[in-house]
Protein backbone atom coordinates (compact mmCIF):
# COMPACT_ATOMS: atom_id res chain seq x y z
CA UNK A 1 0.00 0.00 0.00
CA UNK A 2 2.59 2.79 -0.55
CA UNK A 3 0.53 3.98 -3.59
CA UNK A 4 -0.44 6.29 -0.49
CA UNK A 5 2.90 7.83 -0.61
CA UNK A 6 3.53 7.99 -4.23
CA UNK A 7 0.19 10.01 -4.48
CA UNK A 8 1.51 12.52 -1.30
CA UNK A 9 4.63 12.65 -3.61
CA UNK A 10 2.77 13.77 -6.77
CA UNK A 11 0.53 15.90 -4.85
CA UNK A 12 3.63 17.81 -2.95
CA UNK A 13 5.39 18.05 -6.29
CA UNK A 14 2.54 19.05 -8.18
CA UNK A 15 1.59 21.81 -5.67
CA UNK A 16 4.93 23.09 -5.52
CA UNK A 17 5.29 23.27 -9.23
CA UNK A 18 1.94 25.04 -9.34
CA UNK A 19 2.82 27.75 -6.85
CA UNK A 20 6.45 27.74 -8.00
CA UNK A 21 4.43 28.91 -11.90
CA UNK A 22 2.58 31.36 -10.65
CA UNK A 23 -0.91 29.81 -10.16
CA UNK A 24 -3.40 28.83 -7.80
CA UNK A 25 -5.54 26.05 -9.39
CA UNK A 26 -4.20 22.74 -10.56
CA UNK A 27 -6.52 21.26 -13.40
CA UNK A 28 -4.99 17.70 -14.54
CA UNK A 29 -1.53 16.28 -13.55
CA UNK A 30 -0.15 13.91 -16.67
CA UNK A 31 2.25 10.92 -14.95
CA UNK A 32 4.24 8.70 -16.48
CA UNK A 33 4.35 5.06 -15.27
CA UNK A 34 6.02 1.83 -16.45
CA UNK A 35 3.78 -1.24 -16.55
CA UNK A 36 7.02 -2.80 -14.30
CA UNK A 37 6.82 0.63 -11.67
CA UNK A 38 4.91 -1.93 -8.73
CA UNK A 39 2.41 1.03 -9.01
CA UNK A 40 -1.45 -0.45 -8.62
CA UNK A 41 -2.56 2.66 -10.67
CA UNK A 42 -6.27 1.99 -9.79
CA UNK A 43 -4.92 1.95 -6.57
CA UNK A 44 -2.99 5.05 -6.68
CA UNK A 45 -6.17 6.93 -8.47
CA UNK A 46 -8.10 5.68 -5.18
CA UNK A 47 -5.10 7.66 -2.49
CA UNK A 48 -4.58 10.74 -4.64
CA UNK A 49 -8.64 11.73 -4.57
CA UNK A 50 -8.34 11.05 -1.14
CA UNK A 51 -5.06 13.04 -0.32
CA UNK A 52 -5.71 15.93 -3.19
CA UNK A 53 -8.97 17.67 -0.67
CA UNK A 54 -8.78 21.19 0.53
CA UNK A 55 -5.55 21.62 -1.52
CA UNK A 56 -5.24 23.58 -4.76
CA UNK A 57 -5.21 20.37 -6.44
CA UNK A 58 -8.78 19.05 -4.98
CA UNK A 59 -10.46 19.16 -8.36
CA UNK A 60 -7.54 17.59 -9.96
CA UNK A 61 -7.61 14.88 -12.67
CA UNK A 62 -4.93 12.10 -13.29
CA UNK A 63 -4.09 11.20 -16.57
CA UNK A 64 -1.70 8.62 -16.71
CA UNK A 65 0.30 7.10 -19.75
CA UNK A 66 1.16 3.88 -18.96
CA UNK A 67 4.73 2.39 -20.15
CA UNK A 68 5.23 -0.40 -21.93
CA UNK A 69 8.65 -2.76 -20.72
CA UNK A 70 10.93 -2.75 -23.47
CA UNK A 71 14.39 -4.01 -23.79
CA UNK A 72 17.23 -4.62 -26.27
CA UNK A 73 18.83 -8.89 -26.12
CA UNK A 74 22.29 -8.67 -25.91
CA UNK A 75 22.31 -12.16 -27.52
CA UNK A 76 20.18 -11.37 -30.40
CA UNK A 77 20.38 -8.05 -30.43
CA UNK A 78 17.24 -7.21 -31.23
CA UNK A 79 14.74 -4.66 -29.42
CA UNK A 80 11.42 -5.85 -28.19
CA UNK A 81 8.28 -4.57 -26.25
CA UNK A 82 6.27 -6.91 -24.40
CA UNK A 83 2.85 -7.00 -22.60
CA UNK A 84 4.60 -8.65 -19.80
CA UNK A 85 5.25 -6.72 -16.71
CA UNK A 86 8.80 -8.88 -16.14
CA UNK A 87 10.67 -10.31 -18.13
CA UNK A 88 12.49 -13.50 -17.90
CA UNK A 89 13.94 -14.02 -21.47
CA UNK A 90 14.04 -12.30 -25.09
CA UNK A 91 11.07 -12.78 -26.25
CA UNK A 92 12.77 -13.34 -29.48
CA UNK A 93 15.47 -15.34 -29.01
CA UNK A 94 14.68 -16.61 -24.66
CA UNK A 95 18.45 -15.79 -24.27
CA UNK A 96 18.21 -14.70 -20.61
CA UNK A 97 20.80 -12.11 -21.28
CA UNK A 98 18.97 -8.65 -22.02
CA UNK A 99 18.53 -4.66 -21.16
CA UNK A 100 15.94 -3.81 -20.12
CA UNK A 101 15.08 -0.03 -21.41
CA UNK A 102 11.30 1.48 -20.33
CA UNK A 103 9.02 0.13 -18.00
CA UNK A 104 9.93 1.14 -14.69
CA UNK A 105 9.04 4.82 -15.26
CA UNK A 106 7.32 6.91 -12.38
CA UNK A 107 7.57 10.71 -13.19
CA UNK A 108 4.92 13.03 -13.66
CA UNK A 109 5.10 14.83 -16.91
CA UNK A 110 3.44 18.26 -16.57
CA UNK A 111 0.24 20.03 -16.14
CA UNK A 112 -2.06 22.07 -16.46
CA UNK A 113 -2.99 24.83 -14.02
CA UNK A 114 -4.99 28.35 -14.09
CA UNK B 1 -1.56 26.85 -19.04
CA UNK B 2 0.67 24.11 -19.19
CA UNK B 3 3.19 23.90 -17.00
CA UNK B 4 6.11 21.36 -17.55
CA UNK B 5 7.26 19.18 -14.44
CA UNK B 6 9.25 16.29 -15.83
CA UNK B 7 10.48 15.18 -12.11
CA UNK B 8 10.95 11.97 -10.80
CA UNK B 9 8.16 10.77 -8.43
CA UNK B 10 10.18 8.92 -5.75
CA UNK B 11 12.99 12.22 -6.41
CA UNK B 12 12.53 13.23 -2.46
CA UNK B 13 13.26 9.65 -1.62
CA UNK B 14 16.00 9.86 -3.90
CA UNK B 15 17.95 12.87 -2.91
CA UNK B 16 17.74 11.86 0.81
CA UNK B 17 19.03 8.51 -0.34
CA UNK B 18 22.52 10.05 -1.70
CA UNK B 19 22.03 12.26 1.25
CA UNK B 20 22.42 8.78 3.84
CA UNK B 21 25.16 7.79 0.96
CA UNK B 22 27.78 10.48 1.64
CA UNK B 23 27.20 10.16 5.30
CA UNK B 24 27.72 6.08 4.75
CA UNK B 25 30.68 7.14 2.73
CA UNK B 26 32.08 9.48 4.86
CA UNK B 27 32.27 7.34 7.76
CA UNK B 28 33.19 4.51 5.27
CA UNK B 29 30.74 1.81 6.68
CA UNK B 30 29.09 -0.82 4.51
CA UNK B 31 25.66 -0.89 4.20
CA UNK B 32 23.23 -3.41 3.79
CA UNK B 33 19.57 -3.30 3.20
CA UNK B 34 18.09 -6.87 4.27
CA UNK B 35 14.90 -7.76 3.13
CA UNK B 36 12.20 -10.53 3.32
CA UNK B 37 8.86 -11.63 3.93
CA UNK B 38 7.70 -11.87 7.50
CA UNK B 39 8.90 -14.96 9.30
CA UNK B 40 11.49 -15.74 6.49
CA UNK B 41 14.32 -14.89 9.68
CA UNK B 42 16.16 -11.47 8.64
CA UNK B 43 16.69 -11.16 12.54
CA UNK B 44 17.78 -15.28 13.08
CA UNK B 45 20.04 -14.42 10.08
CA UNK B 46 21.58 -11.32 11.88
CA UNK B 47 21.87 -12.51 14.91
CA UNK B 48 24.32 -15.40 13.60
CA UNK B 49 26.17 -13.39 11.13
CA UNK B 50 26.90 -10.86 14.10
CA UNK B 51 27.95 -13.46 16.23
CA UNK B 52 30.61 -14.80 13.09
CA UNK B 53 31.66 -11.60 12.03
CA UNK B 54 32.29 -10.28 16.22
CA UNK B 55 36.01 -9.39 16.79
CA UNK B 56 36.83 -9.24 13.05
CA UNK B 57 34.17 -6.55 11.72
CA UNK B 58 32.45 -4.14 13.99
CA UNK B 59 28.75 -4.06 13.32
CA UNK B 60 25.52 -2.12 13.73
CA UNK B 61 21.58 -2.76 12.94
CA UNK B 62 18.94 -0.37 12.20
CA UNK B 63 15.63 -2.85 13.24
CA UNK B 64 12.38 -1.73 10.96
CA UNK B 65 9.37 -3.05 12.17
CA UNK B 66 5.47 -1.85 12.41
CA UNK B 67 5.16 -2.16 16.00
CA UNK B 68 7.57 -3.34 18.84
CA UNK B 69 11.24 -3.61 19.86
CA UNK B 70 11.77 -7.12 19.88
CA UNK B 71 13.92 -7.48 17.37
CA UNK B 72 15.94 -4.55 18.61
CA UNK B 73 15.80 -6.10 22.02
CA UNK B 74 17.22 -9.37 20.83
CA UNK B 75 20.11 -7.91 18.44
CA UNK B 76 20.68 -5.29 21.35
CA UNK B 77 21.78 -8.42 23.74
CA UNK B 78 24.42 -9.37 21.45
CA UNK B 79 26.06 -5.94 22.29
CA UNK B 80 26.14 -4.26 19.05
CA UNK B 81 24.80 -0.88 18.71
CA UNK B 82 20.98 -1.12 16.94
CA UNK B 83 18.33 1.35 16.70
CA UNK B 84 15.02 0.45 16.11
CA UNK B 85 12.53 1.83 13.62
CA UNK B 86 8.35 1.69 14.02
CA UNK B 87 6.59 2.68 10.91
CA UNK B 88 3.15 2.49 12.65
CA UNK B 89 2.14 0.75 9.86
CA UNK B 90 3.89 1.68 6.61
CA UNK B 91 5.16 -1.53 4.71
CA UNK B 92 8.76 -0.35 4.10
CA UNK B 93 11.80 1.78 5.01
CA UNK B 94 12.14 5.11 3.51
CA UNK B 95 15.47 7.03 3.09
CA UNK B 96 13.93 9.84 5.77
CA UNK B 97 13.36 7.38 7.84
CA UNK B 98 16.91 5.76 7.89
CA UNK B 99 18.40 9.30 7.31
CA UNK B 100 16.67 10.65 11.07
CA UNK B 101 18.05 7.73 13.17
CA UNK B 102 21.44 7.90 11.34
CA UNK B 103 22.96 10.35 14.29
CA UNK B 104 22.02 7.97 16.99
CA UNK B 105 24.37 5.62 15.42
CA UNK B 106 28.12 5.39 16.02
CA UNK B 107 28.99 5.31 12.14
CA UNK B 108 32.49 6.21 12.82
CA UNK B 109 33.24 3.07 14.60
CA UNK B 110 30.94 1.22 12.52
CA UNK B 111 32.36 -1.36 9.28
CA UNK B 112 28.88 -2.85 8.68
CA UNK B 113 25.22 -1.63 9.42
CA UNK B 114 22.72 -4.22 8.60
CA UNK B 115 19.22 -2.45 8.14
CA UNK B 116 16.60 -4.79 8.94
CA UNK B 117 13.70 -3.67 6.63
CA UNK B 118 10.08 -4.09 7.25
CA UNK B 119 8.83 -8.04 6.47
CA UNK B 120 7.08 -7.25 3.17
CA UNK B 121 8.41 -8.78 -0.32
CA UNK B 122 7.10 -6.14 -2.58
CA UNK B 123 7.34 -2.70 -1.56
CA UNK B 124 10.91 -2.43 0.67
CA UNK B 125 12.33 -3.38 -2.88
CA UNK B 126 10.96 -0.03 -4.46
CA UNK B 127 12.45 2.13 -2.26
CA UNK B 128 16.36 2.90 -1.90
CA UNK B 129 17.89 4.28 1.63
CA UNK B 130 21.36 4.78 0.51
CA UNK B 131 22.66 0.99 0.58
CA UNK B 132 25.47 -0.61 -0.71
CA UNK B 133 23.77 -3.96 -1.56
CA UNK B 134 20.16 -5.35 -1.31
CA UNK B 135 20.16 -8.94 -0.13
CA UNK B 136 17.23 -11.25 0.66
CA UNK B 137 16.19 -14.09 2.78
CA UNK B 138 14.10 -16.70 1.48
CA UNK B 139 12.73 -19.18 3.95
CA UNK B 140 12.51 -22.57 2.16
CA UNK B 141 8.76 -23.25 3.90
CA UNK B 142 7.69 -20.28 2.05
CA UNK B 143 7.67 -22.42 -1.10
CA UNK B 144 10.01 -22.41 -4.59
CA UNK B 145 7.49 -20.56 -6.44
CA UNK B 146 8.25 -16.96 -4.84
CA UNK B 147 11.13 -15.63 -7.62
CA UNK B 148 8.27 -15.49 -10.18
CA UNK B 149 5.46 -14.55 -7.59
CA UNK B 150 7.47 -11.61 -6.39
CA UNK B 151 10.36 -10.64 -9.23
CA UNK B 152 11.09 -7.32 -8.20
CA UNK B 153 12.86 -7.87 -4.97
CA UNK B 154 15.09 -11.09 -6.70
CA UNK B 155 16.03 -9.05 -9.50
CA UNK B 156 17.12 -5.77 -6.67
CA UNK B 157 19.10 -8.10 -5.06
CA UNK B 158 22.43 -8.93 -5.28
CA UNK B 159 22.63 -11.79 -2.78
CA UNK B 160 19.92 -14.23 -1.83
CA UNK B 161 20.36 -16.22 1.29
CA UNK B 162 17.81 -19.64 1.46
CA UNK B 163 16.81 -20.28 4.82
CA UNK B 164 15.44 -22.74 7.19
CA UNK B 165 17.65 -25.36 4.49
CA UNK B 166 17.32 -27.68 7.25
CA UNK B 167 13.58 -28.49 6.82
CA UNK B 168 13.88 -28.86 3.41
CA UNK B 169 12.56 -33.07 3.89
CA UNK B 170 9.97 -31.74 5.47
CA UNK B 171 8.91 -29.57 2.07
CA UNK B 172 8.01 -30.02 -1.32
CA UNK B 173 10.16 -26.96 -2.44
CA UNK B 174 13.43 -27.44 -4.94
CA UNK B 175 15.87 -25.71 -4.45
CA UNK B 176 16.61 -26.04 -7.64
CA UNK B 177 13.56 -24.86 -8.78
CA UNK B 178 14.31 -21.68 -6.60
CA UNK B 179 17.70 -21.65 -8.34
CA UNK B 180 16.72 -21.66 -11.95
CA UNK B 181 13.77 -18.91 -11.55
CA UNK B 182 15.86 -16.77 -9.38
CA UNK B 183 18.62 -16.84 -11.88
CA UNK B 184 16.75 -15.96 -14.31
CA UNK B 185 15.44 -12.82 -13.29
CA UNK B 186 18.89 -12.11 -12.29
CA UNK B 187 21.48 -13.68 -13.37
CA UNK B 188 24.08 -12.01 -11.28
CA UNK B 189 22.26 -13.01 -7.86
CA UNK B 190 24.61 -14.88 -5.33
CA UNK B 191 22.99 -17.80 -3.69
CA UNK B 192 23.59 -18.89 -0.14
CA UNK B 193 21.90 -21.96 1.32
CA UNK B 194 21.69 -21.59 5.23
CA UNK B 195 19.78 -22.87 8.40
CA UNK B 196 20.01 -20.22 11.02
CA UNK B 197 19.04 -23.04 13.46
CA UNK B 198 21.77 -25.49 13.05
CA UNK B 199 24.43 -22.70 11.52
CA UNK B 200 25.14 -24.17 8.21
CA UNK B 201 25.99 -22.03 5.27
CA UNK B 202 26.60 -19.04 7.94
CA UNK B 203 30.48 -19.07 7.40
CA UNK B 204 30.60 -18.99 3.82
CA UNK B 205 28.05 -15.79 3.87
CA UNK B 206 29.19 -13.98 6.40
CA UNK B 207 33.26 -14.93 4.41
CA UNK B 208 31.57 -13.37 1.55
CA UNK B 209 30.15 -10.74 3.51
CA UNK B 210 33.86 -9.79 4.69
CA UNK B 211 35.16 -9.56 1.13
CA UNK B 212 32.58 -7.07 0.15
CA UNK B 213 32.99 -4.96 3.06
CA UNK B 214 37.11 -4.59 2.96
CA UNK B 215 36.82 -4.83 -0.74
Amino acid sequence: MHEASIALSVLEIAVDSCRKAGYNRIESIRLKIGRASGIMIDALLFAFNAVKADTIAAEASVIIDEIAVSGLCSSCDKDFVTEEKYVLCCPECSSASFNIKTGRELEIIDMEVF
Amino acid sequence: MKVEVVTRILEANERIAAENRRLFDKATVYVINLMSGPGAGKTSLLERTIKELNGKIKTAVIEGDIAGTSDAERIGSLGVPVIQINTGGACHLDANMINEVLESLPLKETDLLFVENIGNLVCPAEFNIGEDMKAMVLSITEGDDKPLKYPLMFQESSALILNKIDLLPYTNASVEKIRKDAMSLNPSLKIFEVSCKTGKGIAEWAEWLTEKVKS
